[in-house]
């Protein structure tokens, strides 16, 4: 076990070095002179000179590289053009706020999806398979934007019972601890920030939530109507098992396999997602700072945070395959 | 089944519970804004986003009154000018202390205009180290150090500044009525440096408490604002970062929020419809217009560039795409600005009359094709914007509306756009034959608007356009103290640039604010500067 993660965490690196190539060429692929572009209509050349400089664009491609690849080993992703802060600073200040609506989002597209999946494999063909079916299409085929501004008019605007956006209430105060605000909410016992807390997750965790769900429901499904029709299920059967149990403890453990492959693949779709949700929901995580950095053509925010994003979304692939073993006893790493 | 129902009756509960929306108290002001502030130094940002929040905390020594850009006093009670406009004394309240509670007197004055003038003031370069300019001090004054217009600022004693100028300046109080010319605490910048800009103190009606990174800015009222009868009548006021406007018009129609900038056009009608919420539109401080290339030989012709002017229908443009914000523009300035030509007369619009003026210019079939000085010919493109400008709402449909009104001429032309960067580049280096484009002022003084664009004869980024009696006119005005006198050379300038049909100016935009019914007191001014405190709850 040891030496396989130490080998898949060695693949690793060759992917790393891709994204990093992949996330320096952006400002070199956007037409135009990015310190112009930067700069808008009241770019003066001294003002363009300076950036350029900053940036170090008037050194060759492959120097360039070096220095940025030697800087993100430091540590150091560069300053905002616009604000003039680390990215790595602010990153750390924004995560927690992307990983509490992340972290939600997922526990509702799998509380939600695998039981929809596992019910819709059970009664295979049924109204309910119907209706789970229609339920995950529409989950995927609905544009994230459209969803979140119709959640935050309907339940915000129209019926008033939920906020539409942000993560807590003017009215309250929470003394930050971990940035996490439902958690910090608990650690400080403060029972009128957690309410504010949930009340300002739930339509932007359920906007998010609605691709993963749809994708791991259809998986589950599948996943489970192949192993039902193996040998051993029927065997269990025969042996006069309770269908609950054939289900739960035989069926689901090997059904659960491609679901988790799937769901960590679904964390790269979370983050790309919360881009939009963190935009439509004014939540002010990674992704609405993307958003913004992007509009302001921000260049080193946009680089820093793709590289962080990536590096996530290959980790957390890299957890999934490692948790394959705890679930499935027969799988050996050597 | 019991264990289902306790289960059913504690979702209930919870329900409830997280359902209950918040009662908010009607002390606290919330703005809702189009994005984050970039710093609240104002002397290193250019942007509307952070002069907004900084407006609520800071002051400079005059300001513009109510919803214009007429000067009044602000931090300075009075003051005058030498004979020749080179020395500006300005007499300074009594008895204003900053937020933190050091003295506002003349030293600290002194100090601001030193740290913006010279690169060598340690709170100056430690700024540019970290990639921030104090772009706007370069710009209206000329520039630093030596370059500098204002040579010398002295604290004559406690209460009076004396500034004096290498040369007169005709906008010079408008200049210093704008947000990078706020006078900041000297102590407070010395104690935090760079990160000043998260750490504002000022003199102004509201104190800062908090600035929530993505999320808001918290201010609280000043209990010793200096000016009692304009004292906030809110305790708090909050600007919060609401990126997306349907989401921010969401939050206003809620509650959640009780004023906002930055509607989409369409939601203009919206807004006016509904009974809860009310429109307030900022006087126009923006004109969008169409550019000529002067390199290409059929636009040095004049009546050519008439027969556009005559082709297009402004008026029909402006009500079908601005959503009731727009007004037709006649000339470069804003009607709201002082050197507005109120006598010009604007071309009317008249097909018939542009397709004669083409024939008479040797165009009976009309234009396709252009060439260019060195001899190039290619068929006419029309460069319409990438991104939305507040002059411009619908950069696209406005290009195809312009584009269809040539085609009814005779003039065919190609519908061009490019990335944004690109299309600064081209304009800048004198690439586009005939493009869209607009400037929004900056303080309200008529400088800024027609002698930006017209006092350098023949540069690439104004098309070559070269008009040398123009630019002496405009130079003039500049030098000039006596509004009456600049007023009238900017009615000539503009009458000169209309006769010429220099450019043709197509529309003013006034950018439009909604607000709950509620909420009274909100004066929009045309640079932005909009104050909070005499914002109150009816």
């Amino acid at each position: 076990m040891g030496s396989y993660a130490i080998r898949r965490f060695l693949t690793i690196v060759p992917v790393l070095i891709g994204i990093s190539l992949i996330v320096f060429s952006f400002i070199h692929l956007i037409p135009g002179d990015p310190a112009v572009t930067m700069l808008g209509e009241r770019a003066t050349p001294e003002r363009v000179a300076e950036i350029r400089a900053q940036l170090g664009l008037d050194r060759p491609l492959t120097t360039q590289y070096l220095i940025y690849v030697g800087k993100i080993l430091r540590g150091d992703l560069g300053a905002s053009i616009l604000r003039g802060d680390p990215v790595l600073l602010d990153l750390v200040r924004r995560f927690p706020a992307t990983v509490e609506l992340a972290t939600s989002a997922i526990l509702i597209a799998i509380v939600v999806g695998v039981p929809m999946g596992i019910i819709a494999a059970v009664w295979r063909n049924s109204l309910f398979d119907g209706f789970s079916r229609m339920v995950a299409l529409t989950g995927v085929s609905m544009p994230i934007f459209w969803l979140g501004l119709m959640l935050a008019w309907f339940f915000g605007v129209v019926l008033g019972w939920l906020p539409t956006g942000f993560r807590l209430g003017t009215e309250v105060t929470l003394t930050p601890v971990t940035n996490f605000h439902v958690l910090d909410s608990l650690l400080t016992k403060n029972p009128q920030a957690l309410a504010s807390s949930l009340r300002h997750l739930i339509l932007p965790a359920v906007c998010l939530s609605t691709i993963p769900m749809a994708v791991i429901a259809r998986m589950t499904r599948a996943s489970l109507l192949e192993v039902l029709s193996q040998d051993y299920i029927r065997t269990a059967e025969s042996k006069g098992l309770p269908q609950r149990a054939v289900i739960l403890r035989h069926a689901m453990r090997n059904a659960l396999l491609p679901v988790m492959t799937v769901t960590g693949l679904q964390v790269g779709r979370l983050l790309a997602g919360a881009i939009l949700t963190e935009t439509i929901f004014s939540w002010p995580g990674i992704g609405l700072w993307i958003f913004e950095s992007i509009q302001a053509r921000d260049y080193p925010i946009v680089q820093g945070a793709t590289l962080f994003i990536a590096t996530i979304f290959v980790t957390v692939n890299l957890i999934t395959d490692l948790l394959y073993a705890t679930v499935d006893p027969r799988i050996k790493y050597d | 089944m019991n264990g289902v129902r306790r289960l059913i009756g504690i979702l209930v509960l919870a329900g409830l519970v997280l359902t209950a929306g918040p009662v908010i108290a009607q002390t606290t002001f919330i703005f809702g804004a189009e994005g984050e502030p970039v710093d609240l130094d104002p002397a290193v940002i250019t942007d509307g986003i952070s002069h907004r929040v900084i407006t609520q905390m800071k002051e400079g020594l005059v300001k513009y009154k109510g919803n214009t850009t007429e000067i009044v006093p602000a931090l300075a009670e009075k003051w005058e000018t030498s004979a020749d406009g080179t020395v500006w004394t300005f007499t300074l309240r009594r008895n204003v202390k900053f937020h933190d509670g050091t003295p506002f007197d003349a030293a600290a004055v002194v100090w601001n205009f030193e740290r913006w003038r010279f690169t060598k003031h340690p709170q100056h370069e430690n700024q540019e180290k970290v990639g921030k300019t104090f772009e706007y001090y370069q710009k209206q004054f000329g520039g630093f150090d030596d370059k500098s217009l204002i040579t010398k600022v002295e604290a004559v004693n406690p209460t009076t500044v004396r500034i004096t100028l290498k040369s007169p300046q005709g906008p010079f109080l408008n200049n210093l009525g704008m947000f990078p010319f706020y006078i900041t605490s000297p102590t407070a910048v010395e104690k935090h440096g760079t990160a000043y800009g998260k750490n504002p103190v000022g003199t102004g009606a509201f104190k800062f408490v908090e600035w929530k990174v993505g999320q808001e800015v918290i201010l609280e009222a000043n209990k010793d604002y200096w000016d009692k009868a304009n004292a906030p009548k809110v305790q708090r006021a909050i600007v919060r970062n609401i990126k997306d406007s349907s989401q921010r018009l969401a939050a206003l129609k809620a509650g959640e929020i009780h004023g906002m900038f930055g509607l989409n056009p369409d939601d203009v009608k919206v807004v006016r419809a509904d009974p809860n919420l009310q429109l307030i539109l900022r006087p126009t401080n923006t004109t969008g217009y169409l550019g000529f290339n002067y390199k290409v030989k059929e636009f040095q012709d004049r009546r050519v560039r008439l027969a556009i002017a005559h082709a297009i229908n402004k008026k029909g443009i402006v009500d079908a795409l601005y959503g009731g914000t727009g007004l037709v523009a006649t000339q470069f300035q804003p009607p709201a600005l002082w050197g507005y030509n109120r006598d010009l007369k604007d071309w009317e619009y008249n097909p018939q009359r542009a397709r004669d003026l083409l024939k008479e210019a040797g165009f009976p079939q009309g234009i396709k094709d252009i060439t260019w000085d060195d001899g190039r010919k290619e068929p006419l493109q029309f460069w319409y914007l990438p991104v939305l400008r507040p002059y411009y709402p619908n950069p696209k449909e406005i290009g195809e509306a312009m584009a269809a009104d040539l085609a009814k001429v005779g003039i065919t032309v190609q519908l061009q756009t490019t990335d944004w960067a690109v299309y600064l580049d081209k304009r800048k280096n004198g690439q586009l034959s005939l493009y869209m484009l607009g400037w929004t002022g900056d303080n309200g003084d008529p400088d800024n608007f027609v002698c930006y664009f017209f006092c350098n004869p023949g540069a690439s980024t104004e098309g070559f356009y070269s008009n040398p009696k123009l630019a002496e006119v405009l130079l003039q005005a500049q030098r000039l103290t006596e509004v009456k006198k600049r007023a009238e050379l900017y009615r000539q300038a503009e009458q000169m640039i209309h006769d010429d049909a220099a450019r043709i100016f197509v529309a003013n935009n006034q950018p439009p604010l909604a607000f709950l019914k509620k909420v009274r007191g909100y004066v929009a001014n045309p640079t932005g500067a909009e104050h909070f405190n005499t914002v109150y709850f009816q």
